[in-house]
Parts: structure tokens; sequence; C-alpha cells
């Protein structure tokens, strides 16, 4: 019993790492409603970003959150500004190719500057286990956990209290009408996309400690990403939080209980099953994907 | 002599099978240059070279296989290496185990891969664009991580070795030369396939249901069985790629035979080249893969990732600059360069139009009946309780206020919605009343319809936007073009037939509906407001067509607002006011009855009337 529970809070904590990358994926997507295969590429770029921080100036990656946050917004905006706006009216399958190829490009810049060598920051308290209650706690996550609760609420305050909120909310509903209402629709997308780029500098930034970076660590979290944010009804910021956490719990469980080896297995398939009978995703809080 | 000179010309008419066909430039440039792929690597001798040469015919057989089930049918896979990796590993298996040639081992592979490829695509398919893509990411992540915890079978992480048995029989060979005529031949495997889909009946059918999903169901289309046509078929070549690639490395590993990367490096060659084109995804290979390998070759090792760089830069750039890819783009241009070289230009002959499908039984007998109908849309009740039976050869003329749930009563006699409860049986020729269980079952057993909004194939050209409703009698493609060409004569369209659909006017795409619907031979015309948007000249006309069309032995409904032209066109009337069928007969009989004034005028206006 106590394995378990010690399983559960390991995957509870886990998941709120695979929150904060989501919610970014699915603000993007609820609100720009593009898919953006190009995000884990993004966390990859604040990873090294922070590890550069840390090597050059000896920055912890928690300082160097601020500085890496604002950085990605810049450049998701960026993105949506020239890549993505010219690409709005264009046909699904061209939008996809678009991030593909952003991710393709991304992935490669990073082993051409980097090589295929893993880099990671010098060890901190963060690493450290508390023992509470007989249980242990790795600090960085229990940050993690603290910093995804605190997103989802300020994101929440955000949306629903001040104006810019309201007119992104507006947007995402009903692109036409937000226009007719003199939104400035691809003001708030080239927002919405730097927001969502954000979130992932402030995932990049708490998760430099805890792991250790390469080109390719984009697609090994994107794709969890992704189960996370279907699984969560695709456009729901509390969906893509509820079911960072599932995914979570149902890796550390599976990872112990049937093979560490084939717990991608377990929620790939999840993936494949909620995507064909339940496209609003598990909770139906989505407009789903079809 | 009469008998000579007549049989003369007619015996050199039989004869442009392959002889004459290789006069033609278009096909002579396409085989000159496929040639080159064999007699570049010839000449320079080079082992490099050879190996870039096969490196090319397998990408781009690769690209050429995706491009039929990501370009023809739309359906953007990033998880196509799954079936490339199943092609090699049954392959290698079997030449381990059981000592079967890589010949037959292929063969087992495809099979498989286009087993496996339907049971990807019979759920996927319903998923919009990027969630198929997704989807197939996903599968090839679970076949992929399969592979390595299952060791013991695939060699797991570690990796697998081929056999390595020389000769034709192993397909391991020292002289390199031998392996670019194997690639060389799947290549040609691939293109041919690929150029035969595009010109049949699947390959129009895949573009209409990648356009039009309603549409091609209007016109008979199955729209599943068509894309699964198409995954079978494009996963079954990819395995055969895919069997060869790994005799060729004699080296078989998870991470290059289930690779995300390759699998969107494949579809990417597709997109440069051309999405859907045939030569396209051939024409994106031989432009970046030398490039890739060259820049490789220039820096070295140092160079690790440019060539992932530069191809998805390039990717990027194509997306924004030449959405239509290389072929998209210049294709026209390059098509009239080669046409005007010896021997081009030919117009094919025009073919007589094969005969119409008979109408046959009794005119007045019933031939199509709508039990107690009730269709909610939440707390609306669309249609309620409506009950009619349509007589062979009538005009029924279906009239109503906006709003009134006509169109709604029109999709369930199409078979577009299914109603909460009530049946609709169409009388087929023994008698017997059947319900289909699809749209595109309802166009096969006769019942054609048209569209309110009008739904075009917008980028073919009206010939062959009526060709795709031809296709469902006439499975052949010159049949198909000669019966759609009768139908563009008799609907007034045959001036502007090689025109793309997309830029008619609105009075051209009403009718374009009517044609297209009209090519599928229906018992049975449901018109959903054909006559709007038209001109007084183009109503008139319109008028005319229907009484032809009724006076060939189609039965016809029409949804109409325009009253004048629908009262002198019906010989039945029904009205529907709030989902209820409130009045029913001759055009004189229903426009004096109350309940119909009301609807249309108003309580006060009926008193008034003193009805």
């Amino acid at each position: 019993m106590d394995v378990f529970i010690q399983l559960l809070i390991n995957g509870i904590l886990l998941g709120s790492m695979y929150a904060i990358i989501s919610v970014g994926l699915t603000l993007i997507f609820g609100i720009v409603r593009v898919v953006n295969f190009a995000h884990g590429e993004f966390l990859m770029v604040g990873m090294y970003g922070a590890y550069l921080l840390a090597a050059k100036f000896g920055l912890h990656p928690y300082v160097s959150a601020i500085p890496i946050v604002l950085l990605l917004f810049a450049f998701g905006a960026l993105v949506q500004r020239f890549i993505i706006q010219p690409l709005l009216s264009a046909e699904e399958h061209i939008q996809i190719f678009a991030t593909v190829g952003l991710s393709t490009a991304l992935m490669n810049l990073a082993l051409m500057i980097f090589g295929a060598d893993l880099y990671s920051v010098p060890p901190s308290v963060v690493q450290h286990s508390i023992n509470i209650g007989g249980f242990t706690l790795v600090i960085g996550q229990i940050v993690m956990f603290v910093c995804a609760l605190a997103l989802v609420a300020g994101l929440h305050l955000f949306m629903q209290s001040t104006p810019l909120g309201r007119a992104i909310r507006a947007t995402a509903q009903n692109r036409n009408a937000a226009l007719l209402m003199g939104v400035r629709v691809d003001r708030i997308y080239v927002i919405a996309f730097g927001l969502g780029a954000a979130c992932v500098g402030l995932a990049s930034a708490l998760v430099m400690p805890l792991y250790p970076v390469t080109p390719t660590i984009g697609t090994y979290f994107v794709l969890t990403a992704f189960v996370v944010v279907v699984l969560g009804g695709m456009r729901s910021m509390y969906g893509a939080f509820f079911g960072a956490m599932i995914i979570g719990i149902v890796d550390s469980l599976s990872g112990y209980y049937i093979a560490p080896d084939l717990k991608e297995v377990v929620y790939f398939v999840i993936f494949i099953l909620i995507l064909i009978f339940k496209p609003t995703g598990l909770f139906g809080l989505g407009r789903g994907t079809e | 002599m009469t008998v000579k000179a007549t049989s003369a010309p007619a015996a050199h008419q039989k004869g442009p099978g392959l002889l004459a066909g290789l006069t033609n430039p278009r096909v002579y440039c396409a085989l000159i240059a496929l040639a080159l792929l064999l007699i570049i690597p010839m000449v320079s001798g080079s082992p490099f070279v050879v190996h870039v040469f096969v490196t090319i015919c397998v990408f781009a057989a690769l690209s050429t296989a995706w491009n039929i089930v990501g370009g023809y049918a739309g359906q953007l896979s990033l998880g196509h290496m799954v079936f490339y990796g199943i092609g090699g590993y049954t392959t290698a298996l079997l030449i381990t185990h059981f000592g079967l040639t890589p010949w037959l081992g292929m063969l087992v592979g495809a099979a498989l891969a286009a087993i496996v490829g339907l049971a990807i695509g019979y759920p996927c398919f319903r998923l919009r664009g990027p969630f198929f893509s997704l989807a197939t990411i996903a599968f090839l992540e679970v076949v992929r991580l399969l592979s390595i915890h299952f060791h013991e079978v695939t060699g797991g992480s570690a990796g697998l070795i081929v056999p390595l048995k020389l000769g034709w029989a192993w397909m391991i060979f020292r002289d390199k030369m031998n392996y670019l005529y194997i690639a060389f031949g799947l290549l040609l495997l691939c293109i041919a396939v690929s150029y035969l889909i595009r010109n049949s009946r699947l390959g129009f059918y895949l573009t209409a249901v990648r356009e039009r999903d309603p549409a091609a169901l209007a016109a008979g289309v199955n729209n599943t069985a068509v894309k699964l046509q198409a995954i079978a078929i494009s996963a079954a070549l990819t395995a055969l790629v895919g069997a060869f690639h790994a005799m060729y490395m004699t080296f078989l590993e998870p991470a290059t035979m289930f690779s995300l990367a390759t699998s969107i490096e494949i579809a990417m060659f597709s997109l440069i080249g051309g999405l859907g084109t045939v030569a396209g995804p051939l024409l994106g290979t031989v432009l970046v893969v030398p490039l890739a390998e060259l820049a490789r070759g220039w820096l070295g090792a140092s160079a690790n990732g440019l060539h992932g760089f530069v191809y998805g830069t390039v990717l990027v750039i194509i997306t924004l600059t030449l959405p239509g890819g290389l072929v998209g783009t210049f294709g026209k241009r390059v098509g009239r360069w080669i046409d005007a070289l010896p021997g081009g230009g030919r117009v094919a002959p025009v073919r007589e139009a094969p005969a119409l499908t008979a109408i046959t039984g009794m005119p007045g007998e019933p031939i199509l009946i709508a039990k107690n109908l009730t269709k909610t849309f939440g707390g609306l009740v669309a249609t309620d309780n409506i009950s009619l039976t349509l007589k062979r050869g009538e005009i029924l003329g279906i009239i109503g206020p906006n709003g009134a749930g006509k169109t709604t009563f029109f999709n369930q006699l199409s078979g577009f919605l299914h109603p909460n409860s009530g049946t609709v049986s169409v009388i087929g020729p023994d008698g017997v009343g059947v319900t289909p269980t699809s749209a595109d079952g309802f166009a096969r057993r006769g019942i054609g319809r048209t569209f309110q909004i009008v739904q075009p194939f917008g980028k073919l050209t009206v010939l062959e936007n009526i060709m795709i409703g031809a296709f469902l009698r006439h499975p052949k493609v010159e049949d198909a073009r000669a019966a759609a060409l009768r139908v563009a004569k008799v609907v007034g369209l045959d001036d502007v037939k090689d025109v793309e659909a997309g830029t008619l006017p609105i009075g051209g795409l009403k009718r374009l509906e009517v044609a297209r619907t009209l090519a599928t031979e229906p018992n049975i015309l449901l018109l959903d407001e054909v006559m709007a948007g038209q001109s007084q000249a183009d109503t008139q006309r319109m008028v005319e067509l229907i009484r032809t069309i009724r006076d060939h032995g189609v039965t016809v409904v029409a949804i109409e607002h325009n009253m004048q032209a629908i009262m002198s066109l019906s010989d039945r009337i029904a009205v529907i006011d709030s989902g209820k069928l409130i009045a029913e007969g001759p055009p004189q009989e229903v426009v004096r009855d109350r309940r119909v004034i009301e609807a249309y005028l108003g309580e006060d206006y009926a008193d008034a009337q003193g009805l």
C-alpha cells in the first residue's frame, strides 16, 4: 500500500510537469486552432537557454526562469507572426507541415550547435528529496506542482477578469464575431501563441535541474503532452491539467507494475483509444477532434 | 478496295498501345528522366554515387507510396515508417528462422503491412487532419517501443543482422549495382501503381473525398472504403521498399526501422515535389536527397544535424512560398513545354457516351415511402411525423417558410440524417422496400441529391466534377468522361467544362450541383433550391431541364422558394411548416389552402381573405 501511495505521489508530481507543458499547447490549439508540432522543440530551446545561463553566468534555472519565459514569449510571438499567421487560411496539411518543419529544423539546429551530448546544470538542493510521513518527495517536483497550480489559477484569473483575457476567449470561441466586435484577432493570436510558448519556457526552467537536455528531449516530452491534451479534451486548460495528472499517475504505476520500458506504450494506447472512442476528451470538457 | 481503305485506319487506330505511346513527349520525357537514375551511376561507377542513387530510389519509392494516402486521400500519415519496419522485420525474421527467400518474405511483409494499415485506418480516418497525424505517430511509437521490448524476437535495441548469403536469391550482393536495379524496379512499381490510381476511378474518388466529404457521399462514394483501399496499397508498397532497404543495409534496429524523423522526411519530399501528383514525390526526393548527401560529404561529420536542419528549413519555406509544391506550381507550364515537343499535344478522341441506366417500372407506382419521419436537434423538432409517398414519374414540389424543416426532410430522404423515429424505404425493381444504411448507399440505390449550399470539388474542373457522379454507373474513366460530357451538354455547362469548378459564379455552381447528381443517373432526383441565385433566363432553362429529366422517367422532388416556377412545374405540392406536413395536393388546391396562407402570410391575412 505504501508503495502504491508513493507511486501516486510520484505520478502527480510528474504530472505537474506535463501540466505546464500541456497548458501551453492547449492555449495555442484552443485559440489559434493550430496544432503546434514544434512545441517540444520550444521546450528544448528553453532548456538550452537555461543551461547556457547557468554555464555562463552561474544562474540557477529558477532565477533564469524570468528571462527564459520572456524569451520564449517573444520566440512564440515571432513564430506566430512570421510562420503561422501567413498560413492561417491555408489548408490544414500545410499548417501541419509548417510546424513539423519548424520542429525538425530546431531539433537539428541544436544538434549542430551542441552535438548529441547531454548537458545538465550543476547539482543543487532542488534535486534533493525530503521525507514527509514516510514518503519521499523531490523538492524540484514539489516546486513544479506548486507552479502548475499557480499557472492554471493565474491563467484562469487572467482569462476571466481582464479585458485582454476576455478578448482572447471571444477570439477562441468565434474568430469572425470577435473581429466584428473590434477585437484585433491577429494580435490576439500573436499574444496567445506567445503565452503558450511562455508556459513552455516556465516548464523548461523548472525541468532543467532535474533532466539533462539533448536535442531530442522535445520529442520525448511533447508526445506525452499531446496525449495529455487529447485526454483533456483539446481546448480546455483545466482538462489539460487533470489529463496531465492522470498521465503522470499512469506513467508511474505502469512503470512499476507492468514494465519500465512499456509505460509509454500504455499511455499511447490510451491516447489512441481516447482519440477513437471519446474525441471530446475524458471529461468532455473540450470540443473534440472531429 | 473500299474495304481495304476503311480497314487500314482502323488497324492504325488499334496501334496506340505501346509503340504509339512512346512517341508522346509526356511518355518519352518521363522515361528518359527515369532512365537517368540508372545511367548516371552506371557511367560514374563510383560506389558512393551508386549508394546515393539507391537512396534516392528508395526514398522516392517510399514517398510515392506515401503520397497515395497522404496526397491523394489527404490523410497526412506521419507514422508511415511503421509499414516500412514491418516489411523489413518480417523479411529478415523469415530468412533467419525459416530460410525463406526475401523475395517471398517481402510479399508476406507487404500483406501484413496492408492488414496493419487497414487496422490503423479504419478507426482513425474519422479524425480530423492533425489528429490523424498524431494517431499515426502514436501507432509508430507503440510499435517501436514494443519491438524494443520483445527483444527475444526482434533483437531489441541491439539490432538484428540479416543472414549474409550472397546471390540474387538472398538479395545480398558484392556489386552494389545489383541493389540499384532492385531499388529502381521498386521505384518503377510504386510510380506505376501511383499513376494507375491517379488515372482511375479510385484516384478521382480519393480526390473527391479529400475535397468534399458530403458531395462525395451524395455521388455514391463510400468514403471510408476508398481511403482504406488507399492505405492498404500504400502500406503494402512501403513494406516492399522497407524489406529491400533492410536487405541493403543488412542491419535492422527499431530506432531506424520505425523512425519518426524518417516518416516526416518521406512526407516532406512529397510536399516539396507536389502533394497528390504522380511526379511530385520523385521530384522532391531527387532535389533534396542529393543536396543533403552532398552537404554531408563536403562538411564531414562536423555537420551533424545539418541535413535535418536543411530539410526542416526547406519544409517551412515551401509551406510559406510554394504550398502546391513544385509540380503544383510549375507543373502546368512545364507540361505545355513538353507538349510542344515533337509528337505532343494530342487530344484523346471523344468517345461516344455509354448507354444510360434504363429506368423501368410503371409511372404512378410508389417509388419511395417516408413514414412518420421525426428528427429532433436538442429541443427543436425539425421534422415532426412527416409521411409522404413518392410516385414514379412525378414532379413533387416542396415549399414552406424558412426554417420549416424542408432540408432536414431531404437529408433524411437521402440518408444524410437518420430519423429519430420513422423509416425511409426505397422501393426496388422487385417491389420490395429497403432502407440503405448510409448516404452513399442511398445514392447507389438511385437517389440523387443536390445541396442547397453548393458543394463543388473546387480544384477539379467542371467536367471532372461531373465525372465523380458519372463513375457511379460507369467505372471506366473514358466511359465516365463521355457520360459526363453528355450531362454537361444537357445542363449547359459544356462551354466551361475545363474551368476549375471553384471559379464558377453561383448560377453555374447550382447547375453543376444538378449536373453532378444527374450524372449518377438517379431514379429519384432531390433538388434543394437549385433556382435560387439564377437569372430569369436561367430559371426558365432550369424549369425546361427539370421537365426533360422527368420525361426520361426520373422522379423529381424539388425544394423551391421561386413560387411561380415551382407551381408551374409541379404535379403535386407538399407544404412543410414548423416541421409538420400541413398540406399536400395539386398546386391549385394547395395555394388556396388556409393553413398554407397562414404559414406564409399570417393568420390576419388569411382572415382578411375570408378563408
